[in-house]
């Protein structure tokens, strides 16, 4: 993503009191990208928000928006528009009038308002007999889609979202993240998403920054994120993973407590003399009758299985403490409870964390 | 949960005289200000409207009608003004004594009024400004603002403060957020506080028998007639003044069932 910044921040800090939620955050996004901030509560996702929204101010730091420093401008004057959690829409309208709220503000003549509003119902695939629809005669998913119609209206330069799923059930919010990612696609415009969901992220987003104590931990492609987490942090919010310390000796030799290293094998990040932690995805790990093949191998007991769906989930006890192993319903192990196995899987399928990290 | 017969007839006996309690009194004055005789006796004799008739025409009547009214919408006006920004600050907004406020807002409610009359007298004394209605209404105001702000607050709880965020990120200016968002959300409560202080000013006695100096509001004036000089006058006012109150509270509640209907049928035209 070679393209300028639309939106970059420069050394942004907030301050509350003696308490940093936020800290010293630089960052670009890209015109047309559908951006998502992910991190646990309290990580500063929501007060960074803000900042970007213009509801609080930024106590050091720059927020520039083209080419215009937009850090000192308040939110009714910033072209730009959230979607709030609570979705915010407002009680005493319809459907409409919240949809024409923002055209309302620029003094557009009623008959263009009306049209704009029935055009978005259209684009969000409701009906324009809920034009003139109260809002608590909708549905959750309605609500959603007049907040989304809305703030269309509004026609941002950025549409940000605060967590507006989190409080719809899971198949109202699957479907609904996939229309967003399709919205996205069709609208063109740039979306900035917070969420504490990692699924979420992973389902619409073109680049998650992933958001711990206030700092950016990491800010990849997705699939990078998942893959090749830079800490334990990361690697530990994207779901269930494995990890196993590992250091090498001034020979480059890989030395482990726990895992049995094939004879010869060399990690190119794992620097003579130096360690980290070998991490490997459930889905990865092969269990066998004996470590033959495998670059990396221990021994476990069969404590758990856990069906999943549409894979099922075995906790192994090791050495190393419970290993997560995935396999895909077909593939169900016989193996039962007690029973002893080997825990087998390749470098190629692992990602190393170095110490620092 | 079925009741058994005998629990029915419990209940609907009890009902019966907890009604009875309450509105007994209220219909004999009823009563009394129909009677012909000067004097309060039962059963009554003979039945007259006369007493109607000479409030109608009374010049004391309609002075008094008139301080009393003039005391009790000027008190609404203010209280609802005063409650609107009131219960923003105590609400909506965080600022550093806001705690303290709430509390001290609300403590003039828990005065004993008789107190509180007694203490607002001296006050202008010491000032030395001479009690009329308009003292009066500054009493009023002292116990019946905290309520309308109290009433008004609870609504301003109720609603998202991300309400107005979302209109301000949408571009609405401080006046456009209050005239298109808060307001019409605050509504109800401005309405029912507005309806509380009314009626509160319009039957207090306490605070306006120590404030109103040689001036005279309608409870006033049914205490002195009532202490020397009792005439059939003052239960036709009585039941004047309560017939007045149940007109208003009919008249709010049929503005707000027909602001009501009129926003459902424009929902659902089309």
């Amino acid at each position: 993503m070679g393209s300028p910044g639309l939106l970059r921040l420069r050394g942004v800090v907030k301050r509350f009191g003696s308490f940093t939620a936020v800290r010293d955050i630089d960052l670009d996004i890209v015109e047309g990208e559908f951006f998502t901030i992910v991190g646990p509560s309290g990580s500063g996702k929501s007060t960074l928000i803000r900042l970007l929204v213009g509801m609080d101010e930024v106590t050091e730091g720059e927020i520039w928006l083209r080419d215009k420093r937009i850090d000192k401008t308040p939110a009714n004057l910033r072209p730009t528009c959230m979607v709030f959690q609570s979705l915010a829409l407002f009680p005493h309208m319809t459907v409409g009038q919240n949809i024409e709220f923002p055209l309302k503000l620029r003094k557009e003549p009623q008959d263009k308002r009306r049209a704009r509003a029935e055009e978005l119902l259209d684009l969000l695939r409701l009906p324009r007999s809920y034009y003139d629809k109260r809002i608590s005669q909708c549905s959750g998913g309605e609500r959603q889609r007049v907040a989304l119609a809305r703030a269309l209206a509004f026609d941002p330069e950025i549409l940000f979202f605060d967590e507006p799923l989190s409080a719809l059930d899971y198949r109202l919010r699957k479907t609904l993240e996939k229309e967003l990612k399709d919205l996205h696609a069709r609208t063109g415009k740039t979306f900035v998403y917070i969420t504490h969901s990692l699924e979420e992220a992973m389902v619409m987003s073109d680049r998650i920054a992933i958001m711990k104590e206030g700092r950016f931990e990491q800010i990849a492609v997705a699939d990078e994120i998942y893959s090749a987490p830079v800490s334990r942090f990361v690697a530990e919010f994207m779901g269930e993973v494995n990890l196993f310390p590992l250091s090498a000796g001034a020979d480059g030799r890989i030395a482990s407590d726990a895992l049995s290293v094939r004879p010869g094998m060399r990690l190119s990040q794992l620097t003579p003399g130096s360690g980290g932690l070998l991490m490997v995805r459930p889905e990865y790990v092969r269990l066998a009758g004996d470590a033959d093949g495998f670059d990396f191998s221990l021994k476990g007991i069969v404590h758990g299985e856990y069906a999943l769906g549409s894979r099922i989930q075995y906790e192994i006890e090791t050495v190393n403490g419970m290993v997560t192993v995935e396999k895909l319903r077909e593939d169900r192990l016989t193996a039962t409870e007690g029973q002893t196995l080997v825990l087998g899987f390749n470098a190629e399928n692992t990602h190393f964390i170095g110490e620092a990290a | 949960m079925p009741t058994s017969r005998s629990t029915r007839i419990v209940l609907y006996v009890y009902g019966v005289l907890v009604i009875a309690f309450l509105y007994i009194p209220l219909v004999s004055v009823g009563f009394a200000s129909v009677s012909k005789a000067r004097y309060l006796t039962f059963p009554i004799k003979r039945y007259s409207t006369k007493w109607y008739g000479e409030a109608l025409g009374s010049s004391t009547v309609s002075e008094l009608l008139t301080t009393s009214m003039t005391v009790a919408v000027l008190v609404t006006v203010i209280s609802v003004v005063v409650a609107f920004f009131g219960a923003l600050a105590f609400a909506r907004y965080h600022w550093r004594f806001r705690t303290t406020f709430q509390k001290l807002i609300l403590l003039p409610i828990f005065f004993p009024q008789t107190v509180l009359g007694l203490a607002l007298l001296m006050w202008f004394n010491s000032l030395g400004i001479i009690p009329t209605w308009k003292t009066a209404v500054v009493a009023h105001l002292v116990w019946i603002a905290p309520i309308a702000t109290l009433i008004v607050a609870i609504r301003a709880y109720s609603f998202d403060p991300a309400l107005e965020e979302a209109a301000r990120d949408m571009g609405a200016g401080t006046f456009t957020i209050l005239r298109e968002i808060t307001l019409p959300l605050l509504m109800p409560g401005l309405v029912s506080a507005g309806l509380f202080a009314f009626l509160l000013s319009w039957g207090n006695f306490p605070l306006s028998l120590f404030t109103t100096g040689a001036d005279s509001t309608l409870p006033e004036w049914l205490y002195a007639k009532m202490v020397s000089g009792y005439s059939p006058l003052v239960p036709t006012l009585g039941v004047m003044s309560v017939v007045g109150s149940f007109v208003l509270i009919i008249a709010a509640f049929a503005v707000a069932r027909l602001l009501r209907a009129n926003k459902e049928t424009s929902a659902v035209q089309d």
